[in-house]
């Protein structure tokens, strides 16, 4: 258990370091001039240079580097050239929104997937296991712009029962922030229940072969027993580590449904920052949603090894 | 077959699976077989693999694939018939009046709960005791299959003991209700030679202490020998034999039963002795017409080609062959 905690740690600084290094290079190979975009439309030769000479935009890129690196690590991100605040601040409020989303796309996701797995494995090769997969494969090819735009058309034009757009905190009115997040939530789990249903299945149906199945009915196990203790508690374990790995896609993942549903979270905030060269923001971002990415793979392992009385000792 | 008719516990008449493949071929696993198993006694049923042993024992545990798997003929458990009774009625009486234990111990324990849970849900099933009467049952069981520190044993998971400890985890499980029949699936077979003959002695004790009737399915006429009071002869889906053992060893009357006992098993080596016969095993899914055994009998003759029945030969023997009684062919 240490040993595995130990490891990721340690793969966590060079991890992070090339990614780092990756958008911060990335970035200053894309077309146009932050210092251009910000001074506006007069595009004063003496504003630019103030500019430049503020966000260090005159000096060489890995002294820029350097110095941002020095800044994460005192806990500063920088500040948006945009909106003047600090990008911890922005990471701050948007955080919680994209959180948010991502809980609950996951509840839906392990709730249809793992649901709907189990059902087609017990029922394999039967009329409803046909059907699931069907469903699944749906679920999975279909776009989440054109699934989103669907959904906002049908209940929130046509019933009129959701609003179409926007967000509202749960800690304002969580009924509103309810209404305001299912359908985006539902988009974005609807694509990974696909992924998580196949992989219950799969290993709901080894585990149902297995001899220690076989050993419960034996005993004289209800049906519900059998399939919901023994095979599920054997075969959840993989799933456990998809869904965190799925979880970590989700918190960047999430640009296009949250741009669609106007949804204030990290893949708009990323999305404008892109566009305004606001280049602090775009890399605080990212270094925020890898970091998460990668605590997120340690949380799985050490699920894993919680779930799994072989690996403990 | 001696005893009154009121010992036996199981009695099995013209049993028959069928195997129906997604492809639509049909394969007669089991075929007409019949046996009876008397209180207190052990029956083995011998046979090469692939002879329908397993699926034998599967059909009377009502475990098989609901779908695909066709079986008819009668099974009747302390009078009734398993075959006509309802899932919920068979739920009810598997882990409790009919327990079996398997051939892998490796792998038919659950790898996620602690053997003391696999072996307290078994009671807690039947019987309505509190967990913690439920608990110190399954401890008791743990000591009765002389697995030593039983309560710190308890708490363990199934991959901390080796193949005999979880074969004899299995057994307490099998036991813990009190069963009327156990039926023991080759529980030695994936076990190292001093830990089968421990397991096979415990057994022993264990059917004198309870009382229980248990059916011996195995390779090795070596442990029918040694454990069994009556024997059934499978080959290919089809009884060719029965008899007691003493009779059997004694005189075989089916020449396949003469081909195992002559190539008995020297000490060296233990496996695979069943197919020191010549020739392979019928496929099943177009089996020979007339006697199964006759493409590897010495003593085919023209009537072979017709299939003999199941008949007495002696008293309380039965054998499934045209030339029986066999003392006329020693030679
Ligand atoms: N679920 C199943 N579907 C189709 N065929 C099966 C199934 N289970 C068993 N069979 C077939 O039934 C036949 C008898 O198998 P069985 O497992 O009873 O043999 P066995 O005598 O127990 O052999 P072994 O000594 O190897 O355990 C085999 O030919 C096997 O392929
Ligand atoms: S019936 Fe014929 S072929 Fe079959 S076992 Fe007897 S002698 Fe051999
Ligand atoms: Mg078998």
């Amino acid at each position: 258990m240490l040993t595995v905690i130990s490891k990721r740690l340690t793969q966590l600084v060079p991890t992070l370091f090339f990614v780092s290094v990756l958008i911060f290079g990335l970035q200053h190979l894309l077309p146009g001039d932050p210092a251009l975009v910000m001074a506006g439309e007069e595009r004063d030769p003496v504003v630019i240079e103030q500019i430049r000479r503020q966000y260090r935009l005159d000096q060489p890129i890995p002294v820029q580097y350097l110095h941002w690196v020095r800044g994460v690590l005192s806990g500063d991100l920088g500040e948006s050239m945009r909106l003047k605040e600090p990008v911890l601040d922005l990471v701050r409020q948007k955080l919680p929104v994209t959180l948010q989303l991502a809980v609950m796309s996951m509840i839906v996701a392990l709730v249809l997937g793992v649901t709907l797995g189990i059902l087609s494995a017990v029922y394999r090769g039967r009329t409803l296991d046909h059907l699931v997969n069907v469903v699944g494969l749906a679920g999975i090819s279909t776009p989440n712009f054109w699934l989103g735009i669907m959904m906002i058309l049908f209940f929130a034009v046509e019933l009129g029962w959701l609003p179409a757009s926007g967000y509202v905190s749960p800690f304002e009115d969580w009924r509103q922030s309810l209404a305001t997040t299912i359908m985006p939530a539902f988009v974005l789990g609807n694509s990974i229940a696909g992924v998580i249903m196949r992989h219950t299945r799969s290993a709901m149906i080894q585990a149902l072969d297995s001899d220690y199945v076989r050993t419960a009915r034996a005993k004289g196990l209800s049906e519900g027993s059998v399939v919901l203790k023994h095979a599920m508690r054997n075969a959840l374990t993989p799933v456990i580590t998809l869904g965190a790995l799925e979880f970590g896609t989700l918190l960047s993942g999430a640009v296009l449904t949250e741009q669609i549903f106007s949804i204030p979270g990290f893949g708009k905030l990323i999305v404008d920052a892109v566009f305004n060269r606001d280049y602090a923001v775009v890399q605080g971002v990212v270094l925020v949603t890898a970091t998460t990415y990668i605590a997120l793979n340690l949380l799985a392992d050490i699920g894993y090894i919680l779930v799994n009385p072989r690996l403990r000792a | 077959m001696t005893d009154a008719p009121a010992d036996v516990v199981l009695e099995v008449e013209d049993l028959a699976v069928t195997f129906e493949g997604p492809d639509g071929r049909r394969t007669r696993a089991v075929d007409g077989v019949g046996f009876s198993v008397h209180r207190g006694r052990t029956l083995g049923i011998v046979g090469e693999s692939g002879c329908g042993k397993s699926v034998t024992s599967l059909a009377v545990m009502g475990l098989l694939p609901k779908a695909g798997a066709r079986v008819s003929g009668r099974v009747v458990f302390d009078g009734q018939d398993l075959l006509a009774a309802s899932e919920r009625t068979m739920r009810d009486l598997r882990g409790d009046r009919l327990a079996m234990i398997f051939q892998e111990p490796m792998t038919s324990l659950n790898p996620s709960y602690t053997v003391g849970d696999q072996i307290m849900e078994v009671l807690l099933r039947h019987r309505s005791m509190s967990r913690a009467a439920a608990r110190e049952r399954a401890i008791e069981m743990l000591r009765r299959v002389r697995i030593p520190t039983p309560e710190q044993r308890f708490d363990d998971y199934p991959h901390r003991l080796s193949g005999g400890m979880r074969q004899r985890v299995m057994i307490a499980m099998a036991l813990a209700c009190d069963p009327g029949l156990l039926i023991a699936d080759e529980p030695t077979t994936a076990l190292d030679v001093t830990i089968q003959a421990q397991i096979l002695e415990l057994m022993r004790g264990l059917r004198e202490e309870t009382g229980a009737a248990i059916v011996l399915i195995t390779h090795d006429l070596g442990v029918v020998a040694e454990v069994c009071d009556e024997v059934v002869v499978m080959y290919a889906g089809q009884v060719v034999e029965r008899a007691s053992v003493g009779d059997l060893f004694a005189f075989p009357q089916h020449p396949y039963t003469v081909g195992l006992l002559g190539a008995l098993p020297r000490f060296d080596e233990r496996r695979d002795r069943l197919s020191a016969i010549e020739g392979a095993v019928p496929d099943m899914s177009a089996p020979p017409s007339g006697c199964r055994f006759a493409a590897r009998c010495p003593f085919r003759i023209d009537r072979c080609a017709e299939l003999p029945p199941l008949a007495p030969v002696a008293p309380g023997r039965l054998s499934r062959c045209w030339r029986a009684p066999l003392e006329a062919l020693a030679a």
